[in-house]
C-alpha cells in the first residue's frame, strides 16, 4: 500500500514536471527510488548546510566491519517545514534511516525516513513526509 | 528633482506606451509578503491555480536546436542520470526562473517607488522600478534579472523586462535573442492569490509569445525567508556529463 502511494506519488510529481517548468536543484535520478534500505547506525555529521543537508553516518556490519553513508537531504527551507531544525542531530547520536540508495552502488542515497534518538521519525520536507 | 523637472519626466512617462502612470497608481493594492507557489493538486482549489500555458511556437530554424537538447535529455532521463544544468552548479536562476523554483517562496517588498522580489532559493533578488522609463533594449546589459520597470494598471502591476543573458533559461531552455521582452501582469485574484502571468516576447526566437502563469498563496503571517548559500553543494558533473554525487570516504 504504501509502496502504491509512493509511486501515485511520483506519479503525480512526474506529471507536474511535465506539466509546468518547474526548477529545481537536481532530479532524482541517480538515486534508485523503487529501493529503500535501512541504515541504523550513529552520526558523525549533520550539515545543515545548502543546497542540501547531509547526515554522515557509520553503519556497523557483520564481523565488526564499519561502513560509511553520505545521506543527502532537501534544503533547510524545504525541511524546517516538515519538524527538521539545525539542531534535531548531534555528531554520536544513534539514528535509523531509511534511504533510497545510489544507483551507481557507493555508499550514498537519499533520505526516505529519519527515525531521531527522542523517538521521532520525520521525513525529507512536504510531499516527502514519512 | 524641480517640479517643472517632474512634470516634464511625468509628461516623457505618460507618452510612452505600455510605462504610462496611471491614477490608480496612488492607491495600488500591497504585494507585500511571502508567497509560496500555489501547483495543482493537494486540496488546492482549481479556481485559484495557474491557467494553462499558451501553446509554445518556436521559429522553425532555432526549433531543430531546442528538439535535439530535449530529446537528448530525455534520453538521459531514460538511461537514470540527468545532464548538466547551472543549477545543478549552484548557478542561480534568473529572471524569470527564480519566480517558481520547486517550493521555494518569494517575497514581495513593495514601496511607492519599488517592489523587490526576493526569492527564497539561492536568495535571488530582482527590482522592479515605478518611477522612471525603461531603457533602450540594446543600452541594457545583460544579467540574470535584466532591468525592470513597472506601472499600475488599476489593481495590476504591469512590469517590463529587458536584458536577459542568452545563458539562463526563460522557459525549458527555448531560444532567445538579446531581442527578449518579459512582461508580467501581477495580480491578486483573491486576498491571499496571487498570479504573475508572464509572457515572453521574441520576435527572432519565437512565432508568438508565449504566456503561463505561476500562482501563489500567501504563507502565514510569521513566515520568516531562510537563507540560502550554496557553500556545500557535493553534486558535481563527471567527465561524462552526467550529475553525480559526491560520496565522504570514511
Amino acid at each position: 500500500m504504501k509502496s502504491k502511494l509512493r509511486q501515485t506519488l511520483f506519479t503525480v510529481l512526474g506529471s507536474l514536471l511535465v506539466a509546468l517548468p518547474v526548477l529545481a536543484h537536481h532530479s532524482f535520478t541517480m538515486f534508485d527510488m523503487s529501493k529503500s534500505l535501512t541504515l541504523a547506525g550513529t552520526v558523525t555529521d549533520f550539515q545543515w548546510t545548502n543546497p542540501h543537508v547531509y547526515i554522515e553516518i557509520d553503519v556497523p556490519g557483520d564481523k565488526g566491519a564499519t561502513s560509511h553513508w553520505s545521506v543527502e537531504m532537501g534544503s533547510p527551507s524545504i525541511l524546517i517545514q516538515s519538524g527538521w531544525k539545525f539542531s534535531s542531530l548531534h555528531k554520536g547520536d544513534k539514528v535509523t534511516l531509511v534511504i533510497n540508495p545510489l544507483k551507481n552502488g557507493q555508499t550514498g542515497g537519499f533520505l526516505g525516513k529519519a527515525t531521531l534518538p527522542d523517538g521521532r521519525t520525520l521525513g525529507n520536507g512536504p510531499g516527502r513526509e514519512p | 528633482m524641480t517640479s517643472k523637472n517632474l512634470r516634464l519626466a511625468s509628461a516623457i512617462l505618460l507618452a510612452l506606451p505600455g510605462i504610462g502612470l496611471t491614477q490608480s497608481a496612488t492607491n495600488p493594492p500591497d504585494l507585500t509578503g511571502v508567497w509560496g507557489i500555489y501547483r495543482p493538486g493537494r486540496g488546492a482549489d482549481p479556481k485559484f491555480t495557474a491557467p494553462p500555458a499558451s501553446p509554445l511556437a518556436i521559429k522553425p530554424e532555432y526549433q531543430k536546436a531546442y528538439d535535439s537538447r530535449r530529446a537528448t535529455e530525455a534520453d538521459a532521463a531514460k538511461r537514470g542520470e540527468q545532464l548538466d544544468t547551472p543549477g545543478v552548479r549552484c548557478v542561480p536562476y534568473g529572471f524569470p526562473g527564480m519566480m517558481q523554483v520547486a517550493v521555494y517562496p518569494v517575497e514581495f517588498i513593495q514601496t511607492p517607488k519599488q517592489i523587490t522580489v526576493v526569492g527564497e532559493a539561492f536568495s535571488e533578488v530582482r527590482r522592479i522600478y515605478l518611477d522612471r522609463p525603461q531603457e533602450k533594449i540594446e543600452d541594457v546589459a545583460p544579467g540574470y534579472y535584466g532591468r525592470a520597470v513597472g506601472h499600475w494598471e488599476g489593481d495590476t502591476l504591469v512590469t517590463d523586462t529587458v536584458g536577459i543573458k542568452p545563458s539562463i533559461s526563460v522557459y525549458r531552455g527555448i531560444p532567445h535573442s538579446d531581442q527578449m521582452r518579459i512582461t508580467e501582469r501581477i495580480r491578486l485574484i483573491a486576498p491571499d492569490i496571487l498570479h504573475d502571468q508572464i509572457t515572453i516576447n521574441d520576435p527572432v526566437t519565437l512565432e508568438k509569445p508565449l504566456t503561463y502563469t505561476v500562482a501563489y498563496k500567501r504563507t502565514k503571517p510569521d513566515y520568516e525567508m531562510v537563507e540560502f548559500v550554496c557553500d556545500n553543494n557535493r553534486e558535481y558533473v563527471d567527465e561524462k556529463g552526467v550529475v553525480r554525487m559526491k560520496v565522504e570516504s570514511k
